[in-house]
């Protein structure tokens, strides 16, 4: 339609002129250095597996939910992990409702594979029944605003939504212990997930002259920039995952260097994260000690077919 | 008549509200809006230019995206859309921005009761602090009958669960003016009497709902005059470039 295209937003050649010429003299239009993350911060929800980072302008929101299911035939003793991005098009204009365009799925793909490839979600403490029952972890990623930097943003609310959300237990039981009984959270506490690791990604801009390079672009900078780069490392110093789709070649020092600063900010989120889910958790535990049960339990009884 | 609700509020007890505004960088409006522990965000884009299809070039045309919390989008989600385009499309001055279309985006962050009314309530905000010419607010309230009989406002989830019938009512907010009074009227009524959006659930009878009006009209009036403390506030402390 004509009218959605007069909605996509450019930026002038004065404005990209402008950022080019002061990247020559290491200044960022936001103040930072060109090594310099924006702040970060961490809010949680009222219920368990919700999260809201905000990074700079940019702003996500992270919900975790857990539903059993049956296993894919191949991993049968494996639980499933399955992510959801929402491009809601309250963060910008140019993103329409509907199908998930190739940012939308890029980014997906891209959280996707630091979580599940690199083991950090242990999906083998998910099953239940071995061919029958597993959980399936859903996380839905919706982007609230976009301020540029979305993967970052994203997946550190992955990540802190993980970190907070909180399963039913369950047991088996019945006559032949092939029933499984899922307890409400009113008789048993309901547990965490296990996870290893936290992939923390850390994304980077390319601009053509001079191979100037900087982390944590803006979306003014995203306009701009020549090529990007997603490195996702977690505090350990492995490397989880890269991508590098397109745009304009780098030396192979650069990306060393790339790598050398991931690593570092890496430890400085991953601490960050800790610390936000640490406190939450704790205010957690204090809210259900002062907590009433008012009701009865109910036995939900899933049978096999 | 005494009635014991879970939270200890009383039968015409509002949970608390909180609202602010701006909060979202890229869009044109933005407004979060959370009564308890129900919260909505809404962020609007607009005027953009042309209309959809089969709407009036004559008319500013308005569209609204519901992002339910998690999930796909089913036939609630577009009963909701289109109850809100409706509501909205009454308050909006359509004429003054003819053949442009103004996008309303809500995004249900939690969800524990009177859902749509905290939306409307959200929409609204957004519309104001994106300056979109309206003709007044649109101030929601929910309002339950249970099976004993006894009316309650805004319930939380589990209330909803277990009420008979419930009543979603949008009133205009209430007017302060210079004007004489009688210059307001409508038909020898104020203008907040007005009922813009009634959508019911459940069997009630003639009377139950003329006590649910008469109850939401009174809720609304302190609704409105938080909305108006929150709007003046804001307006004096933010200052807006551009």
């Amino acid at each position: 339609m004509e009218g959605r295209l007069a909605n996509s937003w450019r930026l002038t050649v004065n404005d990209k002129n402008f950022i080019k010429t002061a990247l020559l003299s290491e200044i960022r239009i936001d103040g930072r250095k060109p090594f310099e993350y924006r702040k970060i911060s961490i809010k949680f929800g009222r219920e368990d597996g919700s999260s809201e980072v905000q990074l700079g302008q940019t702003r996500v929101m992270g919900m975790v939910t857990a539903q059993l299911v049956q296993p894919y035939r191949d991993r049968p003793k494996e639980g499933i992990l399955s992510i959801f991005t929402e491009f809601s098009p309250m963060a910008d204009p140019s993103f329409e409702p509907g199908r998930p365009g190739e940012l939308a799925v890029e980014l997906g793909r891209i959280i996707d594979r630091g979580l599940r490839e690199s083991r950090a979600v242990d999906t083998e403490s998910l099953c239940i029944l071995a061919s029958k029952f597993v959980w399936a972890i859903r996380i839905d990623l919706h982007i609230l605003d976009n301020g540029g930097n979305l993967v970052d943003a994203a997946n550190i609310a992955a990540l802190a939504a993980l970190l907070t959300f909180r399963r039913p237990e369950c047991s088996l039981g019945g006559e032949d212990g092939q029933e499984v009984i899922v307890h409400p959270p009113e008789i048993r506490e309901p547990l965490p997930l296990t996870v290893h690791h936290l992939p923390i990604a850390i994304s980077f801009g390319f601009f053509s002259n001079e191979s100037i390079l900087v982390i944590d672009p803006t979306h003014n900078e995203e306009a701009v920039m020549g090529g990007r780069m997603t490195t996702t490392v977690n505090a350990n110093g492995d490397i989880c995952a890269i991508q590098k789709s397109g745009g304009e070649g780098v030396p192979q020092r650069v990306i060393m260097q790339c790598l050398q600063l991931a690593t570092s900010k890496a430890a400085s989120i991953t601490k960050q994260i800790k610390d936000a889910v640490e406190v939450v958790n704790t205010e957690r535990a204090l809210r259900k000690v002062k907590r009433h049960p008012t009701s009865t339990g109910v036995d939900v009884r899933e049978k096999q077919n | 008549m005494e009635v014991d609700r879970e939270d200890g509020r009383s039968q015409n007890q509002l949970r608390p509200l909180a609202c602010s505004r701006n909060i979202l960088h890229r869009a044109h409006g933005s407004a979060s809006w959370s009564q308890g522990d129900t919260k909505v965000l809404a962020a609007v884009y607009g005027p953009k230019a042309g209309t959809k299809k089969n709407e009036n070039p004559e008319k500013a045309c308005i569209e609204v995206i519901w992002k339910p919390k998690t999930g796909q989008i089913g036939k609630p989600e577009k009963e909701y859309e289109m109850i809100l385009k409706r509501t909205l499309e009454s308050i909006c001055i359509l004429t003054v921005n003819p053949n442009t279309t103004t996008s309303i985006i809500v995004q249900v962050v939690n969800d524990d009761g009177a859902l749509l009314p905290s939306a409307i309530n959200a929409a609204c905000m957004a519309l104001v602090d994106a300056g979109i010419p309206m003709k007044h607010l649109a101030v929601a309230i929910c309002c339950c009958l249970a099976k004993s009989g006894y009316v309650i406002l805004d319930p939380t989830k589990l209330e909803e669960q277990k009420m008979k019938a419930f009543a979603y009512l949008v009133f205009p907010n209430s007017v302060r003016s210079v004007l004489p009074e009688g210059s307001l009227r409508v038909e020898g009524e104020p203008i907040e009497n007005g009922i813009i959006t009634s959508v019911t659930h459940g069997i009630m009878s003639v009377a139950d709902y003329f006590y649910c009006l008469e109850r939401g009209r009174a809720a609304s009036v302190k609704l409105s005059d938080f909305l108006r403390r929150n709007l003046q506030q804001q307006s004096t402390d933010s200052s807006k470039a551009g």
